[in-house]
């Protein structure tokens, strides 16, 4: 007891040493991941090299297990962040522990891009060597517009027109090919029976209306002039937005249902709603969640905006080449394997569900037989033309997760009665240029 | 059951005291020893609370700047108020805050009035079975409060509920997600989830009532009617006033019943919630001004906590 004055001292001393430790240990990580000066060559590592990488897909573990097996030297390890993945991403790039490759999608690269998580892999000449393997709009997002090689591409969601065919013979319809066909047909089937839509439009999922925008080539920016040019409302934007602002004004299509959700395979499962416009990854969806609709489902190209053949995209994802990685020429390796090597590519689709990027990817054995569910017809086919005919100068915004939220919130709004749908786009437009100029990234209106 | 026996063991531990202090002052326990039983207590405290809250105070004076261009390197520097200044102009926030002034106003005094009913029908002899009703009552505060919304929300959606099923054989077609009455169906989950834990904390305050009192008012003709409301309440009027800064804060706090039912009704917004909106925001990596959204809520938090503490304890002389 004759000890205790320093005894509370020693107590407060350890305290505050472990608490000054544990904020030492945030600050001096943090001035670790500005230096890149490892990666910055793409000399090959002597000896083993350990590589890790991060995903959200099911089942890559064992693609990169057969990896492993055959490249000793080259050793990866997975680490799934589906629970997190931006979340992840982000406090580790702060950490300055982000991984040597990580998925991110094709939305997210130019966030993640500003801030400075990539390293330009096309110091490696087998990087840009992989240009040629890859759908082209595919390589047009990992490059920027050919500025670089960020990320290899790796999956991607070419959309398509999915169709109760059933339903549409017993109305005597034929499929719709152009959007005006569509939505008379909307008509059609609503009053032939009120309790039956057309399809449903989820207010609060901007990435499937982003996809329709794809389409018609209503590019939301461009990344030239050394500034973002905003140009989420424009015309061409806007034309989608009447659109389908008419059909929920006529109330030929309900906005009640979110996509994915119980009560969306509820009212389909009760034979409510006639098609669905969806991405090539939502074949296994309708497959497994509606069995009892085995047969009575098709798919068909998207209808288009006149007489082009033009596609969108909705989803997918890349593997990016992150900052701070120390083994740029091993990670560009495993990288091109991942998402070229028709056994890889193989493996993902069985395992994943993956619909791969690379071209010849497309042409794989299990992409080019009969789906049983859809009455053995060759889906795939349709989804394949879909991303050959899908505009290359698309592109995404830095902050696209705060756009999309804004253009959901007044998506929901208008669905609601409040506002329109081509109001939403302007309120989206406005958000992007406040939230690019909160975090100090130069952007401007594009001239429209 | 632990609640329940709060006001009896703080009467034991009463004596102890003056027990404990006569050790310390034989040369007991010295400051080390206090230090050691402290330290698990503060360091968590110091790590996990203080440090988040001084760091999110820092942020919120931050902003970012960056150089190089289109892709350039970002950088955070000092903007003074300038986060503050867009929190406070921001009508998202602003009509975030009165939504949930709307909610908490209406659902805040239902569900506490609800919790002293059941409270005070726990307290008296005419109802059997107690502890059934006590433990049915507390039953949904167990649940988790994301689990709780995932139910109701099958029972609020249109295609899956036999609640609305029965509604439509009456003629009646609710809509509980649509833009008016979503706000309502969340609050009757928080209602739901919060009730029961209320009226423990009422129902316990009432248990250390002496039965005395009860005696004496029943000797002075008071019905079962008059003893509830002038002489129990009255007493118990400290857990009220307590469960009511609960409850504010839990408002202000709402987060998880909003963010599941959002899953199935675009009607609840991503700025829904002052707390949605933060998340929002900082989903959008703008954590500097996440941060200032975050201080403002406690700001008001504590404006309004103390504030209705301070009404109530002159009126009430607590």
């Amino acid at each position: 007891m004759r000890n205790t004055a320093s005894r509370v001292r020693l107590a407060a001393a350890v305290t505050a040493v472990a608490s000054i430790a544990v904020l030492a240990g945030c600050s001096s990580s943090s001035g670790n991941s500005g230096s890149s000066s490892a990666a910055s060559s793409c000399a090959p590592a002597k000896g083993k090299v350990t590589l890790q990488y991060w995903n959200t897909v099911p089942g890559m573990d064992k693609v990169v297990a057969l990896w492993n097996k055959q490249n000793p030297n080259i050793q990866v390890q997975t680490k799934n962040i589906s629970n997190d993945q931006y979340g992840t991403i982000s406090n580790a790039l702060k950490a300055g522990s982000a991984p040597d490759l990580a998925q991110v999608g094709y939305d997210e690269l130019p966030n993640l891009r500003t801030q400075s998580a990539f390293v330009d892999a096309s110091k490696c000449s087998a990087a840009t060597a992989a240009q040629s393997k890859f759908v082209p709009w595919t390589w047009s997002q990992t490059s920027f517009g050919n500025t670089g090689v960020f990320a290899f591409p790796q999956d991607t969601g070419p959309m398509a027109l999915y169709v109760r065919s059933d339903i549409f013979a017993k109305y005597h319809l034929p499929v719709p090919k152009t959007w005006d066909e569509y939505a008379s047909d909307a008509q059609k089937l609503h009053s032939a029976d009120k309790n039956l839509t057309m399809t449903f439009f989820d207010p609060n999922n901007a990435e499937w209306f982003n996809g329709l925008l794809w389409q018609n080539s209503a590019t939301m920016y461009a990344y030239s002039n050394n500034k973002w040019q905003v140009s989420v409302d424009s015309a061409k934007s806007r034309q989608v937005a009447d659109y389908w602002q008419k059909l929920i004004d006529e109330k030929v299509v309900r906005t009640d249902l979110a996509n994915g959700s119980t009560q969306m395979y509820a009212a389909y499962q009760k034979n409510q709603i006639a098609s669905y416009v969806g991405a090539a990854w939502g074949y296994s969806m309708f497959r497994d969640n509606l069995p009892s609709q085995s047969g009575k489902w098709s798919i068909v190209p998207m209808p288009t905006w006149g007489t082009s053949a033009a596609s969108g995209d909705w989803g997918g994802s890349t593997v990016a080449f992150m900052k701070g990685s120390k083994h740029l020429y091993e990670s560009v390796k495993f990288n091109a394997w991942l998402n070229t090597d028709p056994q890889a590519l193989a493996l993902e689709n069985k395992l994943g569900g993956l619909y791969p990027a690379a071209t010849a990817g497309l042409k794989m054995q299990s992409l080019s037989q009969g789906v049983p569910y859809y009455n053995n017809e060759k889906i795939f086919d349709v989804f394949a033309e879909s991303s050959k005919n899908i505009d290359t100068s698309f592109a995404w915004g830095p902050t696209q997760k705060t756009v999309n939220l804004s253009l959901q919130d007044a998506m929901a709004k208008a669905a609601a009665g409040k506002g329109t749908l081509s109001g939403a786009l302007s309120t989206a437009q406005a958000t992007a240029l406040k939230s690019m100029k909160d975090l100090a990234i130069p952007a401007e209106a594009a001239g429209k | 059951m632990t609640e329940t026996e709060t006001p009896a063991r703080r009467a034991v531990a009463a004596p102890e005291v003056p027990r404990r202090r006569r050790r310390a002052s034989g040369g007991g326990p010295g400051a080390g020893t206090i230090a050691a039983f402290l330290t698990p207590f503060f360091l968590p405290f110091i790590l996990f609370y203080l440090v988040p809250v001084g760091y999110a105070l820092w942020q919120s004076f931050r902003v970012v700047r960056r150089t190089g261009g289109q892709y350039g390197t970002s950088y955070t520097t000092f903007g003074g108020f300038h986060q503050y200044g867009q929190v406070l102009s921001n009508t998202e926030f602003w009509s975030s805050i009165g939504r949930i002034g709307l909610f908490g106003i209406v659902q805040v005094p239902v569900m506490l009035f609800v919790a002293l009913v059941m409270a005070l029908l726990l307290d008296t002899p005419l109802l059997k079975i107690k502890a059934f009703f006590r433990i049915s009552a507390f039953m949904p505060y167990a649940v988790p409060g994301v689990i709780a919304a995932i139910m109701w929300s099958y029972l609020y959606s249109p295609q899956l509920s036999p609640v609305v099923d029965l509604f439509g054989h009456l003629g009646l077609h609710p809509n509980f997600l649509g833009p008016g009455a979503v706000l309502w169906s969340t609050a009757n989950v928080s209602t739901w989830l919060w009730t029961g834990y209320n009226m423990l904390i009422m129902y316990s305050a009432l248990q250390a009532i002496p039965q005395e009192l009860y005696e004496a008012a029943k000797l002075d003709g008071a019905s079962n009617w008059a003893i509830a409301w002038r002489i129990k309440v009255p007493i118990i009027a400290p857990s009220i006033v307590l469960t009511t800064v609960f409850s504010i804060i839990g408002t202000l706090q709402l987060y998880a019943e909003p963010a599941v039912l959002r899953q199935i009704s675009s009607n609840i917004s991503s700025t829904f919630t002052p707390n949605m909106l933060a998340y929002a925001v900082a989903s959008g990596n703008n954590y500097q001004q996440a941060a200032a959204i975050s201080v403002v809520i406690a700001l008001i938090t504590f404006v309004l906590s103390f504030g209705f503490m301070r009404l109530t304890s002159k009126r009430a002389g607590l």
